[in-house]
C-alpha cells in the first residue's frame, strides 16, 4: 500500500471549523426561536411526573387510596361536600372519594391501556406497511385495500361492538373468558391504530428500499428477511417512535371518550367526567380536574410527537 | 454509433466476464411504450483487467453495472461469469455467485446503513454466510479496514455518519471486499468526492486490485477519472456502446465523433490553451423513443443519410481499437453492407 492510504481525508480536520461552528450557532438559534424547547419540556415533566406519581401513588403518603372515602372528624365528605383544598387537594365527588387520588391511580389504566394498544398497533401495522412497502406488487395491493378498510370502519360503531357484543359472545365461548372489558378497549383501539402506523411505515418503508444501502446489502447476498430486520427496521424506528408518540395522544382521547359514552371502563377519567358532569354548577372540581388530567396527558404526548417529528423529519402527510 | 456486433469480444481463456446482448428495459407506466436503458450491449473483461465504462448521464451504465449483478434481471441478453451463465440462474444460486462479484456505489453515504456501526456494516456480508469464527471475521474485518486507511478502533464505535465522503467510500470498498470477490464493479465510485478525495480513492483502488488481484469495471462519465486507472474503455451513448479501445488509443485517436466530443469536455488547467472543440447540440434523444439507425446521428457533425436509417456495427479500426460508426474520424468509411443496400 502507498502513502495515499494513510491520509485520512482532510473533510475531518479542517481547521476552519470556527466559521462552521459560528454559522450552525445561528442556525442553532433561529430553530430555537421559531420551535420553542419549552412545549418539549412540559410533555416530557409532566408525563415523568404522572408516571411517578402513578407507579408509587400506594407508598405516597398524600395520596389516598382510590376506594377510601374521605372523612373530615369522622364525618363523611360524600356529596361533593368538600371542594379543593388541605384535606382532599382536588375535593371529593358524590360518594365522597378523593378526586386527587381517583385521577392518580386511574391513570395507571389509561396509560396502560394507550401505550399496549399503541404497542400492538406499532406491531401488526409496522408489519403490514413493512411487507406492503418493501415487497410492493400484489402484497402492496393486498395490504392496502385492507388498511382502507380498517379505516372506513367507523370507530364508535367498533367499540360498541366490540364492547357490548363481545360481552355476549362471553357467555357461549367460555376460552375468551380472560377478555376483560379492558382488553375489549385495547383491543379496540388497536384496531384503530393499525391503520395510520402501517401507512406511515409502508410509505417510510418504500423509501428506504430505494437507498443504495439495500443494493449493498443485497448484493452482499443478504435475504429479503434480514434487509428487513438489519437494513430497513433500525431506520424505520425514528418514524415509529414519532408516530407512536402523537398516537398515544389520540388513543388516550379516544379511550376518554368511550369510558364517557359508557363503553369504558369505570375506572377511568372519562367515566369520572360522565359520573359528575351533572353537578358541573355545584361542584365544578369533579368534573373539571380529570378533564385537565386528560387534556395535559393528550397534550404531553403532542407536544412530545411534534418535536420528534421535526427532529427526525417524518412527515406524516407522506403517501 | 449505437453500434451493435460483437466484434470487439476477446475468445481467450482468461475472460473472466462476458456480456452478450445485455438489453434491460423500463416500462413507462401502463402505456406499453418502454424505456430502452440498455439495448443490446456486449462486453468482455479479462482477469486482471480494468475495463472502464464511459458516457453522459442517462447512457445507461448504471444499469448495466447493476443488470451484470442482476439486481435487476435484464430483459434479454447473455452474462457468463466465470463461466456460469447468470441470467438463467435460481435466485439462490444467484445470491452465491454475486459473492464472487461486488459493487461499490456513487453515493458512498447512502450506501452505508446510516443507523448501524461501522464495522458491523463491514462485517455483515461475512456474518450473512456465517464464514470463519467470531475470531476470524473481526481480524479479517480489522485487517481490511487499515488497508483502506480507516482506524478500526474507530469503525467499532463511529456510525458513517462521523466519517467524511471519502471515508465513507473506503469503507465501503472495505465492504466489498471482505468475501474476496474477483469482480468489482465500481458505480461512479469518485464523483461525488471532492478532486483531491478523488485521486486518493483512485490510487487506493489501484493498490487493492494489484494486491488483491482484482478484475474492476469502472464506470463513469467523466473520461478524466477513467483514463489513468482503465486498461480498455468502451463508450457508451443511449444504451449502446460506440467505442472500445484501449485507454491510450482512445485518448490519442477517438475515432467516434461523441468519444471527440467527450474529450474536449474535459477541462484543461490552462487558460492559455486555445480551445478549438467541436461543440454538439441539443440533448440526448429521449431512450423511449430512440432515433432509427445510429442512435448520435441527431447531434452528430458527420451524420448523413445512412446514419439515419443503418445502424453501425462495430469493426476494428486498429489494434484492439473498435468503433461503431459509418464515417469515423479515422479507420476510413465503413465498408457499405449488403443490408444496407437493400435498405437503402
Amino acid at each position: 500500500m502507498t502513502e495515499t492510504t494513510e491520509f485520512t481525508d482532510a473533510v475531518t480536520h479542517t481547521p476552519g471549523a470556527t466559521i462552521d461552528d459560528q454559522i450552525d450557532a445561528r442556525f442553532k438559534r433561529v430553530r430555537r426561536r421559531r420551535v420553542p424547547k419549552f412545549g418539549v419540556l412540559f410533555g416530557a415533566t409532566f408525563l415523568i411526573v404522572l408516571l411517578f406519581l402513578t407507579v408509587f401513588a400506594d407508598w405516597l403518603p398524600f395520596i389516598r387510596n382510590a376506594d377510601t372515602k374521605v372523612r373530615v372528624n369522622g364525618k363523611l365528605m360524600s356529596n361533593y361536600k368538600l371542594g379543593p383544598g388541605w384535606d382532599a387537594w382536588w375535593g371529593t365527588d358524590g360518594n365522597g372519594f378523593d378526586v386527587f387520588a381517583r385521577c392518580i391511580y386511574y391513570a395507571r389504566y389509561t396509560l396502560w391501556i394507550g401505550i399496549s394498544s399503541t404497542a400492538i398497533g406499532l406491531f401488526v401495522g409496522g408489519a403490514l406497511g413493512m411487507l406492503a412497502g418493501y415487497f410492493r406488487g400484489k402484497t402492496d395491493r393486498v395490504i392496502s385495500v385492507l388498511i382502507d378498510c380498517l379505516l372506513a370502519i367507523p370507530a364508535l360503531v367498533l367499540a360498541i361492538m366490540v364492547v357490548r357484543r363481545l360481552d355476549d359472545i362471553k357467555l357461549d365461548f367460555t376460552f375468551l373468558g380472560w377478555m376483560s372489558r379492558l382488553w375489549q378497549i385495547i383491543l379496540t383501539l388497536s384496531i384503530l391504530a393499525i391503520a395510520p402506523l402501517a401507512r406511515i411505515v409502508r410509505a417510510q418503508t418504500m423509501a428506504l428500499r430505494e437507498r443504495e444501502f439495500v443494493l449493498a446489502g443485497r448484493s452482499l447476498g443478504a435475504g429479503n428477511m434480514r434487509i428487513l430486520f438489519k437494513e430497513i427496521l433500525p431506520n424505520l424506528i425514528p418514524a415509529m417512535v414519532t408516530v407512536a408518540a402523537t398516537g398515544l395522544g389520540i388513543l388516550i382521547a379516544a379511550e376518554g371518550a368511550l369510558a364517557f359514552l359508557g363503553l369504558g371502563l369505570e375506572t377511568s377519567w372519562g367515566f369520572m367526567i360522565n359520573a359528575n358532569r351533572n353537578r358541573l354548577e355545584k361542584a365544578w372540581w369533579a368534573t373539571i380536574f380529570p378533564c385537565i388530567m386528560l387534556f395535559l396527558t393528550v397534550l404531553s404526548f403532542n407536544l412530545i410527537g411534534d418535536r420528534l417529528a421535526r427532529r427526525f423529519d417524518v412527515r406524516e402527510a407522506a403517501v | 454509433m449505437a453500434g451493435t456486433g460483437k466484434a470487439h469480444l476477446r475468445n481467450s481463456p482468461d475472460v473472466l466476464l462476458r456480456v452478450e446482448d445485455l438489453t434491460v428495459e423500463f416500462p413507462v407506466g401502463r402505456t406499453g411504450l418502454k424505456v430502452n436503458a440498455v439495448s443490446g450491449i456486449s462486453l468482455d473483461v479479462l482477469r486482471g483487467e480494468t475495463l472502464g465504462l464511459v458516457g453522459e448521464s442517462g447512457c445507461g451504465k448504471s444499469t448495466t453495472g447493476r443488470a451484470i449483478m442482476q439486481l435487476r434481471r435484464p430483459e434479454g441478453g447473455s452474462v457468463v461469469f466465470e463461466g456460469n451463465e447468470l441470467t438463467n440462474m435460481s435466485l439462490a444460486d444467484m445470491r452465491e455467485a454475486r459473492t464472487r462479484m461486488q459493487m461499490i456505489f456513487q453515493d458512498p453515504i447512502s450506501s452505508l446503513n446510516p443507523r448501524r456501526k461501522v464495522r458491523d456494516i463491514v462485517m455483515e456480508p461475512l456474518t450473512i454466510w456465517k464464514r470463519g469464527s467470531n475470531a476470524e471475521r473481526a481480524t479479517k474485518v480489522d485487517s481490511l479496514l487499515s488497508e483502506v486507511g480507516i482506524d478500526p478502533d474507530r469503525a467499532a464505535e463511529s456510525q458513517p455518519h462521523q466519517f467524511s465522503g471519502g471515508q465513507c467510500q473506503r469503507i465501503s470498498i472495505a465492504r466489498s471486499l471482505v468475501l474476496d470477490p474477483t469482480l468489482i464493479i465500481c458505480d461512479e465510485p469518485v464523483s461525488a468526492l471532492d478532486v483531491s478525495v478523488q485521486a486518493q480513492v483512485l490510487n487506493l483502488l489501484e493498490d487493492l486490485k494489484a494486491k488483491h488481484g482484482l478484475t474492476l469495471i469502472f464506470i463513469a462519465h467523466d473520461l478524466a477519472v477513467v483514463k489513468n486507472i482503465s486498461d480498455r474503455i468502451a463508450v457508451m451513448y443511449l444504451g449502446k456502446i460506440c467505442e472500445v479501445a484501449p485507454s491510450d488509443g482512445l485518448y490519442q485517436q477517438p475515432a467516434h465523433h461523441y468519444t471527440k466530443v467527450l474529450l474536449d469536455s474535459i477541462p484543461v488547467p490552462d487558460p492559455e490553451v486555445a480551445i478549438h472543440k467541436v461543440a454538439i447540440e441539443g440533448e440526448p434523444p429521449s431512450p423511449v423513443l430512440p432515433p432509427a439507425g445510429c442512435r448520435f446521428n441527431p447531434r452528430c457533425p458527420a451524420a448523413d443519410d445512412r446514419c439515419r436509417s443503418e445502424e453501425p456495427q462495430l469493426r476494428e479500426i486498429g489494434v484492439g481499437h473498435f468503433v461503431a460508426c459509418h464515417h469515423p474520424l479515422v479507420g476510413g468509411d465503413a465498408p457499405v453492407s449488403v443490408r444496407s443496400a437493400t435498405s437503402a
